[in-house]
């Protein structure tokens, strides 16, 4: 019975937009079957609740290669029955959205067929306990990355493009179009997930399962040594820091926002991107590193994400604070946000449970606020026809919908009291106070002004689309139904979220932080960062940091200038020195004139003559029979 | 009761055979009846011939067809010829008599000597000189070869007589069905004969040397054959290179077709490394253990290669007749040559490969795979220029028919159907389970 629910869950998306993919010359049909591939991921909507409330916590394991221990496991657990409903009910939101945002769109079946396929993956990914079957769902989630990203590829339209066309810095171009934005998101993802994937066969060498849940993490540690730890963990890591675009890997992200804003709003904030943080919450959630302390090179891996978390929080927040472009803004501030679930959840290792909890909580936050402010982000795009922050008070109170998502996802978001993530964040700068013990007070300050400057982030977004900014030069505010069902079921979620916070009991300690001292005083700071946000949105003073910030401190340069002029140095090089010598052995000297030597050989014997095949059949008969009785002879 | 059917039947494919000088489609009727009554009464005899059987029916009645192709000068003879090679193959199962089996492989190899000269118009009487010469000198050898391994049998030590006996064998069947270096005769006899009489020559006539070869080494197992194993081993490496390679390199159809018939029986002689070998291990061979289960699964792999060698040259035999046949057809052949899963070569492959693994004989694993791997080219250069459109015409059907039982392994997945017949025959030639 149960494996029915799974296999609906996991196969309603992508059998339901099948249809639409092979329609894709029929203009008649594209416009209808969309409705079918939305209705496939209300199945899964519905699946992952009926997990939820009818599925009791364990494994459920389908057996697959029992022989090899990769089996179809799936564990519903803490983690995984929220965060299936989340990613469920996250994608269902956005393809109603995306009903609306898609239409007239000049590739209808490829938009679909990769938007479902993605929220199979996704789903596959959370709840996977084999490790095997994640990285499955894990390599789904970037091909139909790849796939959205570039969605429109053909790079005709600037309002899909990244950085302002033309602006050059040095000798870069410091803007993307679409089918870059994809390439940049592939190249570097792959970067990750190749090492990933040997972390994984090591695992499987090493632990002999690949079940997360029964692995024996603590003997694995101990069987591979600190170097091997230290080795396994990182080459983990850099599948999850590229997939969260955590620094240095997070220049994808930016560019990202070349595809559509329903790809952003699921993929690039909510989702995708959260994964890599998800995973490394899922996986600490078993290791359980507070119990291992007595294992050598684990502490250094955990101050190593701590600290990557970290200093990808405050870049975000920083890069974005001079930034222009909506959703390269938000871009900027998921980056950061993961970042700090990131840190939260490293954190664990110190504090314990606690921070791992936390960190999945503003998870849970983020996602629905932040798809919500994308959401709101693609209206604005179409009726303003501009990808800049533009449109005063005037505007704002034409598209109200918009104006009031956007205030409350901005302010339950950044950890303003009494709203929702400030109960999150309360427990975030407990879990940092925690740290001032073991690594002092950096973890604490570092959190802090992230916060306060992706506090003043936001509100900035707030204001420079609807109160204090330009007139925007086109305006297009009717219709779009649809468009705003979507956010504003999004954005409700946010109230639902508050509500689960008091009443469960996992998030009880939530609470108690909230009512801290520490927690009051930083929540405070950020309402009045916010206030300065919304009030003085821009800062003339400033406006040269902030292009240094908007630049992303030149990190494209190592994307696009040194490491593949490093990679064409060293191609040159094989190409020059190494490719005669590879070439020379298996394209034109050995290999074909072995093969030419022989067939010549071979050939050569076919003379036609009756006589002369007789006269080698028997020759060779009579040698054959000769070495046998000289070979058999002592026998 | 069985061998009375098979007289019965052999009573009715010679009838046919006289009559068809008067009424042509006798010979054709005759032989049709003929195989399905010794068809009947193996299958009802003993049930765990029925998957062998069927096949073997099936290559014996797509044969039959196929001669529909050709205007033979015998036309109703070469009908009860290839009915008889398909009586012999079915029975060879069913006997534990030395004399049967060489008799089995005589009845086989014999009609294929007047079949070989069919042409249209006449006789091609060049090509026949050659064939029979080897042929004869093959029989010889193999037969020598058999009688000496039975005698050793009754002997304490035979030592040198083994060994002579063994080499005999091998070089008999190697002979008579082109393995290298004795294969002087195949690209020449399948490039100028008729390609429908090559077809049969090429797919029925292969399997009977095999399992005579089989039962004689099995019987005569001891454990010498461990050492003497090497012999056959680098004649199969050394026939798949120069089949592939020959064929890698050839630019006539029917001369591809030939060496990768070398190259194929190069794969098929694999098994007879492993199966013998197998057995006396088995059999405890000191410092070696296996599980018995790899002896069928060599011979499970041994028969469907040769299955699958006989449809394969069946339906590139026949497109070559009547210049192409519909594309799609050609290329399935061209993958279940290649050994793409889950085609039946890929299972004949594996199934030879895991007990080949089994008996150490590791570096011919090795060299099978690499020789699947050149051969991937020239089957597919082979089915891309014999593919054509669709017609209906008798060669689409042939092609048809052979493609659906080359699918029968992928229409029933896994095969484990066809490995549990495989238990039962192994131990009807000998092999205690």
């Amino acid at each position: 019975m149960n494996e029915w629910v799974f296999l609906l869950l996991l196969l309603a998306p992508v059998v339901s937009s099948i249809p639409i993919a092979l329609a894709y010359k029929s203009k008649e049909w594209t416009e209808k079957l969309p409705y079918l591939s939305v209705l496939g991921i209300f199945v899964s909507v519905l699946m992952s609740l009926h997990i939820f409330f009818a599925l009791e916590e364990g494994p459920y394991p389908y057996d697959w290669i029992p022989e090899l221990g990769i089996n179809f496991v799936f564990m519903v657990d803490y983690l995984s029955s929220y965060m299936g409903v989340i990613t469920a009910v996250i994608a269902f939101f956005i393809a109603i959205y995306g009903l609306d945002y898609m239409k007239g769109d000049y590739r209808p079946s490829w938009y679909w067929f990769f938007f479902n396929l993605f929220t199979a993956s996704m789903l596959l990914v959370v709840y996977s306990d084999n490790l095997l079957l994640l990285f499955i769902g894990w390599e789904g989630l970037g091909a139909a990355s790849w796939g959205l990203i570039g969605h429109w590829f053909r790079d005709d339209d600037e309002i899909a493009y990244v950085g302002k066309t033309g602006r050059k810095v040095g000798p870069l171009e410091l803007s993307w179009p679409p089918s870059f934005g994809g390439w940049r998101a592939i190249s570097t993802i792959r970067f990750g997930d190749v090492p990933m994937f040997f972390a994984i066969a090591a695992i499987w060498v090493f632990a002999g399962n690949l079940n997360i849940s029964e692995i024996e993490w603590g003997t694995l540690f101990a069987t591979i040594g600190a170097a091997g730890t230290v080795i396994l963990l990182l080459c983990l890591l850099m599948g999850l820091f590229t997939k969260s675009a955590q620094v240095p890997f997070s220049e994808w992200l930016m560019t990202a926002m070349t595809g559509p804003t329903t790809v952003s709003a699921l993929l690039h904030s909510a989702t995708m991107v959260a994964a890599g943080a998800f995973v490394f919450i899922k996986i600490t959630w078993y290791i359980e590193p507070w119990t291992l302390h007595g294992v050598p090179g684990l502490e250094s891996v955990y101050i190593l994400v701590l600290f990557v978390g970290l200093i990808s929080g405050l870049y975000g927040a920083l890069a974005g604070s001079g930034m222009h472009e909506r959703k390269v803004l938000l871009a900027a501030t998921t980056m950061s946000s993961i970042g700090l679930m990131f840190a939260a959840a490293a954190a664990s290792f110190w504090v314990g449970h606690f921070a791992v909890l936390v960190a999945f909580w503003y998870m849970a936050v983020h996602a629905f606020a932040k798809a919500s402010l994308f959401l709101v982000s693609g209206h604005l795009i179409h009726a303003t026809h501009s990808r800049f922050l533009c449109g005063g008070l005037e505007f704002g109170k034409k598209m109200k919908p918009a104006f009031i998502v956007t205030i409350i996802a901005t302010t339950f978001l950044v950890g303003m009291p009494p709203l929702t993530a400030y109960w999150v964040k309360s427990g975030m700068d407990e879990v940092m106070e925690h740290l001032i013990h073991d690594l002092g007070i950096v973890p604490l300050v570092l959190l802090i002004l992230t916060s306060l400057v992706y506090s003043g982030l936001l509100a900035k977004f707030l204001s420079l689309n609807f109160i204090k900014g330009e007139k925007p030069h086109h305006e297009h505010v009717e219709g779009g139904g649809l468009m705003k069902l979507g956010y504003v079921m999004m954005v409700s979620v946010l109230f639902l979220l508050a509500y689960l916070i008091f009443t469960s009991e996992e998030t009880a300690e939530f609470i108690h932080a909230g009512m801290a001292e520490v927690s009051i005083i930083v929540g405070i700071l950020i309402l009045l960062a916010y206030v300065v946000g919304l009030v003085k949105p821009r800062i003339a003073a400033l406006s040269r940091l902030g292009t240094f910030f908007s630049d992303r401190m030149y990190l494209p340069f190592v994307n696009d200038y040194i490491l593949p002029k490093t990679g064409f140095f060293v191609s040159h090089i094989v190409n020059e020195y190494g490719n005669r010598g590879i070439d020379g052995f298996f394209n034109t000297k050995v290999m074909p004139g072995l093969f030419g030597g022989i067939s010549k050989g071979i050939r050569r014997i076919q003379v036609g003559g009756l006589t002369a095949y007789v006269k080698i059949v028997l020759g060779l008969v009579m040698i054959f029979l000769i070495i046998a009785s000289i070979g058999g002879m002592g026998l | 009761m069985m061998e009375l059917a098979m007289i019965a039947a052999l009573a009715i494919l010679t009838l046919g055979s006289v009559l068809s000088f008067k009424y042509r489609q006798l010979g054709f009727y005759g032989a049709i009846v003929a195989l399905v009554i010794a068809f009947s009464a193996i299958a009802f005899s003993a049930s765990h011939f029925l998957y062998y059987g069927i096949f073997i029916l099936a290559i014996g009645i797509i044969n039959l067809v196929s001669l529909k192709a050709i205007k033979s000068e015998i036309r109703g003879v070469d009908y009860g010829l290839v009915g008889l090679m398909t009586l012999a193959t079915m029975y060879i199962f069913n006997t534990n008599d030395l004399a049967m089996v060489l008799a089995a492989l005589v009845l086989v190899s014999v009609p294929t000597y007047i079949l070989v000269m069919i042409r249209e118009g006449g006789a091609n009487v060049e090509v026949g000189l050659k064939y029979i010469t080897f042929m004869v000198f093959a029989t010889v050898l193999f037969l020598i070869g058999a009688i000496i391994l039975a005698y050793t049998k009754s002997l304490p030590n035979a030592g040198l007589l083994y060994v002579l006996g063994y080499v005999m064998l091998v070089l008999g069947l190697s002979l008579e069905v082109g393995v290298a270096p004795l294969h002087e005769w195949v690209p020449d006899v399948f490039s100028s004969a008729d390609p429908i009489p090559i077809s049969i020559i090429a797919s029925l006539a292969k399997i009977v040397p095999f399992i005579a070869a089989l039962w004689i080494l099995i019987y005569t197992a001891n454990p010498l054959t461990a050492s003497i194993t090497m012999f056959t081993a680098v004649l199969a490496a050394i026939s798949m290179f120069t089949g592939n390679i020959g064929a890698l390199t050839s630019k006539e159809h029917a001369r591809v077709l030939a060496y990768s018939t070398v190259a194929n029986m190069g794969y098929v002689l694999a098994c007879l490394v492993a199966i013998p070998l197998v057995v006396v291990i088995g059999d405890g061979l000191p410092g070696f253990v296996i599980k018995p289960e790899f002896i069928y699964l060599a011979l499970a792999g041994g028969l469907l290669l040769l299955f699958a060698n006989a449809m394969g040259k069946i339906g590139f035999f026949n497109a070559i007749k009547e210049e192409g046949a519909y594309s799609p057809l050609m290329y399935i052949l061209a993958f279940s040559f290649i050994g793409v899963p889950p085609l039946m070569g890929f299972w004949g492959k594996l199934f030879i490969l895991l007990p080949l693994v089994e008996v150490g004989y590791t570096w011919l694993v090795a060299l099978v795979v690499i020789n699947s791997a050149i051969s991937i080219p020239y089957y597919i250069r082979l089915a891309s220029e014999l593919g054509i459109g669709w017609k209906a015409n008798l060669t689409n059907l042939i092609c048809v028919a052979v493609v659906v039982i080359t699918l029968v392994t992928v229409a029933f997945l896994p095969v484990d159907w066809f490995l549990e017949g495989m238990k039962s025959l192994a131990q009807t030639i000998g092999v205690v389970i």
